[in-house]
């Protein structure tokens, strides 16, 4: 986005633009205004805020009725050219009253747009919707009591700044609001696009209206209950089709009936999108840009031939699939609501109108794959609130230039979506558009945005980039690595015809192996997106995420096909697709790479499994590449001869990282960031490095050291507001303190909070295996050396029965291991830990100082 | 086929190589020879050779192979500056005989392509012929009787069993032609596509009928058995149905196994069963009945391919290739080596394969004209797949990992005990610990490094409820620790602790470690034992 120095003159520029595009914009609306009153509302060009929030009714069949409310809101909008009278409380009114509908707008001009959505807190008195919009914040600027009148010169001032988001929009008379489902025009200038019939005309006589009409379930066409052979009394249960498609399906020529010469056949919007001339799309968040048009970010819906399995014969007529490409679209190409539904919804909607289409499947564009929605959906979202980005926007709006840079983009849209996408591809971290998958998921959830948003310390900047979930911008010490594993991909892919190969990655865990193998393939990707690769389809499954080995499957065949089926079936299919009969879908050729996670879950009692996943790729023409990930070494001589055999001889060994690597991962992840002594982090890897070498654990370390010195920070800080040299920094305690809390077991903390008596017991039973020499002692023993101890040191007397109590609680704790409670004082005790540990735990104890003189 | 392809475009007359041919390797060299033949290796240092006007055909190239830019134009290179030195094996005899292949991508795909495991070879399958020809002989004989016979192939993984069953399946159609007889049918079934194992019944069935379906009654097993047994009901063509995999039919009864065998005793069956697996005893060990009823299947066995034999198909296979991609030493060597692990072709083919990665990658790091696959690059690969790198990965592992295995070879070394538990094994982890004076790991994360052992191979965790209770058996030798940790002085100590034998002993050692706790604090008692059971340690201290 541009910057403006001068508003006034941008606001004048904003004018200009809006009326040259007037008469290119072809209304699909009667003009039932004369011309003259199109040009008066002249303030309308300004956008105006509503107070109100007129309730957004789901209007299948709204544009049925066009004329009459035309005069209604014609009337608001005269309301509200008229500003000096409109205080917002009786405007919010006068706008509810009527109906929310499609108002025919003056056909050549477009300027009815209202903002439905208003600042929330410039007059709470209002009945608005009490979402906390994000645009909230942002126009807390304007001054809240004042009429839109007076508003309005100052929203001209500010405006050409920034963008502007919003919820919900009147644009052309329809309501949008996010989350709305749309059509949008494909071609800049198809007539057709105006014309938007009302009804389906029946397929027998060609006339619209006239009675209820039933639907064909295989070739949609509408058709009066009276024209059908023999004639309906009612709509049938169930599905119906037509006798033309039942002719066909049974073999029969049956000529259809022709349209009465001179009558043009219209099709409705269904019909062009079915036809690929229309687009559906979901608006995903709407802004008015500083020059003053509207634009939205949709995110697609295709159609299944647009897809690379094509149409397969399991998707329905109305099937839609959901991509996850996202595009700005100017708010003038969007033609009205559709209804895109999830498959409960769409089984229930049995008369919802024409527009409704059945959506079940989210269709990958980059890796061609199927993932169901409600997977999608039931992952713990830590995609960004779809407020975060207002919520931004609107804080640079108002004073924080910190932000600004990222909305430098370019004005114009079509570069702006350019540049956006080349800046996802530069930053790994981004490229999965907020979606998280594989390592990402792993650990800890996603701080949400809201809680980062004020100025962070450089602390709490180190803890947010250690989290694990968070991807780093590179992967440093695993090029070796990462270069085999892409020389492997691209030489199986590259050629004209793909060799199924195999390779097998194993490695202690942590030390990096599925990110390592998903950064070659977002690398590949980049280069397949730039040209220089062949299509190829990539499929990535997570052994631990499967019901049963066999649901492999049915994962694989669900991703190539968008299709659930059972496993027997899918493996029916799949055997079929790779050892060259039918294929799955259009892709005939396309090499599948297939990244198999945690593959020693898919082990079998037979081994089956492994056996028909390790056999595909050697059949010829299969074009599988299958990259096997699992922590042990030997699996392939874990498995049968057979398999082994057919896993070729691929391996790839991850290392356990050295204190070195370690260094470098943790140095490179906190690059910029100051916040950490450089002894801490050598100690933090190098103790890490010593045990186990991975790399998770240094991380989680390093961010749990993060979280003691903010800690002691923000006492230090409240005690006394002197600030000492070591604040804000991570020093060598808070990594020895975050490696006693990883390292250490947690039996000493136990031992130390355990109550007063517990405490005797333990050293008294350390006391007594020393004196013995056995390994366990009888209760009454113990019991009796408390007695004694407390007499001579003239504490409270136990009873008995207390002293019982406590070993049982310790035994249930497991810090000592007790007999069943039935032997009663003849139960025989047996300390869990080494005496050393209670010896360690116990020696100050400030409760009990005579104790530490047994020890 | 890609191996086709080539062949074709070897045979393609010399003399008229169109443009649009000119896409394969060979035309593009072939229209180089003029050039390259006269100015050898002075005008190629600089200039590439397509780009030279000597070639004089820059233009016929297709934009493939000018887009391959920088990598492949230097292979080129390579290409004309080996050119003096001849291949030592050229089939063909022709004048064009070229140094090979780091001239072109297209031809490094070739080769890997020819070594692919899913390539067929076009021209027949060598060192099987024995093999195939009984297969064949069998089986015509059966459908020259028009009586059902059951065959078993055996074999170890990788000898071409498959591959051979599929060869006699094309051939025994082509002879049933020529002898005029009905061609058989056939059907091929992999055992572990199976969802069920009595799913097989179904699949035949369903061969036999057509497509159409039988009658729902009764299940196939009994329709088949129906049909076989009497005459009218009898189809009448022959089906030849292989079953690969057959192990993994055997089902607890086995009654599926034995169903499908029993199915080619019936007096109208026209079943000819051949069953593929890797046990050699799979019909005597699990089907003894079948002898009493006279029906036990001709056994063929496919043995493990000799080093010969490895060499003879890796030869046989860079036939369609005119030049010489290994050398022949470096070929016996990886014969030699395969054959002697497990004579397992796959395995000599992924070999062979990732030898040419190895020259691949050397000739992308090194300036070095390498006109073929040596001895060298061969032995790098081999090592890959055949080293067992113990020693190496004990040197690589984190310290503390180290220690847990000096505790397990000290356990082991000197005592007759074959396995320990994990708790055990904790408390002379510990000891170890404190007598290098390094702080040990709690139990949680012990537990967890004796995973990450286990899992790479070095020790075996048995299963047990409780944790401490775990079986712990060392995989690798003890002697394989002792020489890894020969050089250092740290591990030396702490493969020199001392041992102990038993549980009273080691609790005496524990409590002498307390002694020394105690002493620290001022206790007498103590000396007693260390002066008695602990010298060493307690100096140590």
């Amino acid at each position: 986005m541009q910057k403006y120095e001068n508003g006034s003159a941008n606001g004048r520029q904003t004018a200009r633009t809006l009326t040259p595009s007037l008469p290119s914009v072809t209304v699909h609306f009667k003009s039932t205004f004369p011309p003259s009153s199109a040009f008066l509302p002249v303030a309308g060009e300004r956008p105006r805020m509503d107070l109100s929030a007129t309730p957004s009714r789901s209007k299948s069949k709204a544009k049925s009725s066009p004329a009459k409310p035309i005069a209604a809101s014609a009337e608001v909008q005269m309301d509200l050219c008229t500003p000096s009278k409109a205080t917002p409380k009786r405007k919010s009114k006068s706008v509810t009253s009527p109906p929310p509908t499609t108002p025919a707008t003056p056909s050549t001009v477009r300027r009815s747009r209202r903002l439905l959505d208003t600042p929330t807190k410039a007059n709470p008195e209002a009945p608005v919707k009490a979402t906390p919009t994000p645009t909230s914040k942002g126009k807390r600027a304007a001054p809240s009591p004042k009429t839109p009148a007076q508003r309005e010169p100052k929203r001209q001032r500010r405006q050409p700044k920034k963008r502007s988001y919003y919820r919900k929009v009147v644009y052309d008379g329809g309501e949008f609001e996010v989350g709305d489902d749309v059509y949008v025009k494909r071609r800049e200038d198809a007539e057709s696009d105006a014309e938007d019939p009302e009804a389906e005309e029946c397929r027998v006589c060609f006339r619209s209206g006239g009675g209820v009409m039933v639907e064909c379930d295989m070739c949609l066409g509408g058709f009066h209950l009276r024209c059908v052979r023999p004639p309906l009394r009612r709509v049938p249960e169930g599905d119906w089709s037509c006798q033309y498609c039942e002719a066909e399906r049974a073999g029969k020529a049956m000529e259809r009936p022709k349209p009465p010469e001179g009558k043009r056949i219209v099709r409705t919007a269904k019909e062009k999108l079915l036809a690929s001339d229309l687009w559906a799309a979901r608006i995903e968040s709407l802004w008015r840009e500083p020059d003053g048009t509207f634009w939205a970010k949709v995110r697609w819906y295709i159609i299944p031939e647009e897809t690379a399995a094509g149409r397969q014969t399991h998707n329905l007529r109305r099937e839609l699939y959901r991509t996850n490409d996202l595009g700005d679209i100017e708010m003038e190409t969007i033609l009205r609501h559709c209804f895109v539904m999830n498959p409960k919804e769409f089984r229930d909607a049995n008369d919802a109108g024409d527009d409704v289409f059945y959506c079940e499947y989210e269709y990958d564009i980059h890796w061609h794959n199927f993932k169901r929605l409600a997977d999608i959906d039931d992952e713990p979202e830590t995609k960004e609130d779809p407020s975060d980005e207002p919520y931004n926007a609107n804080t640079d709006y108002i004073s924080d230039t910190d932000e600004d840079s990222e909305y430098d983009e370019e004005e114009e849209p079509t570069s702006c979506s350019l540049a956006r996408r080349n800046q996802t591809h530069e930053l790994a971290a981004n490229s999965r558009k907020g979606r998280i998958y594989g390592l990402q998921k792993i650990g800890i959830r996603k701080i949400p945005e809201h809680v980062r948003c004020h100025q962070k310390t450089e602390l709490e900047k180190a803890k947010a980039t250690l989290l694990l979930a968070t991807l780093p911008k590179s992967l440093p010490c695993r090029d070796k690595e990462m270069e085999e594993i892409s020389t492997f991909v691209k030489d199986a892919i590259c050629n004209d015809q793909c060799l199924g190969r195999c390779l097998y990655i194993h490695g202690v865990p942590g030390t990096g192996k599925t990110m390592s193998v998903l950064a070659v393939m977002r690398r590949l990707r980049s280069e397949f997106d730039s040209g220089t690769l062949r299509p190829y389809c990539f499929i990535e499954i997570n052994g631990l995420k499967l019901a049963s080995p066999e649901n492999i499957y049915k994962v694989i065949y669900e991703q190539l096909s968008g299709h659930r089926v059972g496993w027997k079936k899918a493996l029916h299919y799949l055997t079929e697709h790779f050892s060259g009969g039918t294929r799955i879908g259009k892709q005939a050729n396309q090499p599948i790479v297939l990244l198999i996670d945690e593959l020693d879950l898919l082990l079998t009692r037979n081994q089956s499994v492994l056996y028909n996943i390790l056999d595909w790729p050697t059949k010829p023409n299969s074009n599988l590449v299958v990259i096997g990930i699992a922590n042990t070494m030997d699996l392939p001589e874990k498995l049968l001869p057979r398999i082994s055999s057919r896993m070729g001889i691929q391996r790839l060994c991850f290392g356990p990282y050295n204190f070195r690597q370690l260094q470098e991962i943790i140095i490179s992840r906190l690059k910029g960031i100051n916040a950490f002594e450089e002894q801490a982090i050598e100690f933090a890897s190098r103790k890490v490095a010593a045990m186990s070498g991975d790399a998770r654990r240094a991380l989680e370390i390093c961010r749990r050291a993060a979280e003691f010195a903010d800690y002691r920070t923000k006492q230090s800080g409240q005690a006394s507001l002197t600030c000492n040299r070591g604040d804000g920094v991570v020093c060598m305690g808070d990594i020895e303190a975050a490696i006693q809390e990883v390292f250490q077991a947690p039996h000493i903390q136990v031992m130390k909070n355990c109550p007063k008596f517990g405490k005797v017991i333990l050293v008294a039973m350390v006391h007594e295996l020393y004196k013995s020499g056995l390994g366990e002692v009888m209760f009454d023993k113990l019991a009796s050396t408390v007695f004694s101890w407390c007499h001579v040191n003239r504490e409270l007397l136990p009873g008995y029965d207390t002293l019982l109590k406590i070993c049982c609680k310790l035994g249930e704790s497991k810090i000592i291991l007790c007999e069943e409670g039935s032997k009663h004082k003849l139960q025989k005790l047996q300390l869990n830990y080494p005496s050393d540990d209670v010896t360690f735990a116990l020696k100050e104890s400030p409760d009990l100082p005579w104790l530490s003189k047994y020890l | 086929m890609p191996t086709l392809r080539s062949a074709t475009a070897n045979s393609s007359p010399v003399a008229t190589p169109s443009p649009a041919a000119s896409s394969t390797p060979r035309s593009v060299k072939r229209r180089l020879t003029p050039g390259s033949a006269g100015q050898l290796p002075d005008a190629s240092r600089h200039t590439s050779p397509h780009r030279s006007p000597h070639a004089g055909a820059g233009n016929v190239y297709t934009p493939k192979l000018l887009s391959a830019s920088p990598k492949s134009s230097r292979k080129r290179l390579y290409g004309d500056l080996v050119l003096p030195e001849k291949p030592k094996w050229n089939p063909r005899g022709k004048s064009l005989n070229f140094p090979f292949w780091p001239a072109y991508p297209a031809q490094m795909r070739a080769v890997k392509e020819a070594l692919h495991v899913a390539t067929v070879p076009s021209c027949g399958l060598v060192c099987r012929d024995d093999e195939q020809n009984r297969v064949l002989e069998f089986c015509k004989a059966c459908v020259e009787q028009e009586k059902a016979g059951s065959l078993y192939v055996c074999g170890c993984p990788g000898t071409g069993k498959t591959l051979s069953i599929t060869k006699v399946k094309e051939s025994l159609v082509r002879c049933a032609d020529e002898m005029g007889m009905e061609t058989p049918d056939e059907l091929a079934i992999n055992c572990t596509n199976l969802g069920n194992t009595s799913d097989i019944f179904g699949k035949i069935l369903g061969q036999f009928l057509g497509r159409k379906k039988g009658s729902g009654k009764l299940s196939p097993l009994q329709q088949l058995q129906n049909m076989f047994s009497n005459k009218e009901s009898a189809p009448r063509r022959m089906m030849m149905v292989i079953v690969d995999e057959m192990d993994y039919l055997i089902t607890r009864d086995r009654a599926v196994l034995h169903d499908l065998f029993m199915l080619t005793t019936f007096p109208f069956s026209r079943c000819i069963l051949i069953g593929i697996a890797n046990a050699i005893d799979l019909a005597d060990r699990f089907l003894p009945k079948l002898e009493s009823l006279n029906c036990k299947p001709l056994v063929v066995t496919f043995r493990a391919y000799s080093k010969d034999q490895i060499s003879d198909i890796i030869k046989h296979r860079l036939k369609v290739l005119e030049y010489d991609v290994f050398e022949p030493l470096a070929l016996e060597f990886c014969a030699r080596k395969v054959a002697a692990a497990s004579g397992d072709m796959r395995k000599a083919l992924g070999v062979c394969r990732s030898a040419v990665e190895v020259l691949e990658a050397s000739l992308k790091d090194s300036d070095q004209e390498i006109g073929m696959v040596t001895f060298d690059h061969m032995d790098v690969a081999l090592s890959k797949v055949f080293k067992s790198a113990v020693v190496d990965s004990i040197l690589c592992l984190p310290q503390h990992q180290q220690m847990v295995l000096c505790a397990l070879a000290n356990t082991f070394q000197h005592c007759k005990k074959k396995a320990t538990s994990l708790g055990e094994l904790n408390k002379s982890y510990i000891e170890i610990c404190r007598s290098t004076q390094v702080p040990a790991v709690g139990m949680l994360e012990f537990s967890n490094m004796c995973m990450v052992l286990s899992d790479q191979g070095f020790m075996k965790l048995g299963q047990s409820k409780e944790d401490k209770l775990r079986r712990v058996t060392l995989q690798i030798d003890s002697s394989d620790i002792t020489f890894a940790f020969k050089g250092n002085r740290f591990f030396q100590k702490c493969l020199g602790l001392p041992r102990y034998a038993n549980k009273s002993q080691l609790w005496i050692c524990e409590r002498s470690d307390a002694c020394i706790v105690l002493d620290q604090s001022g206790k007498s008692t103590a000396k007693l034992f260390i002066g008695v059971l602990m010298p060493r340690e307690v100096y140590m201290r």
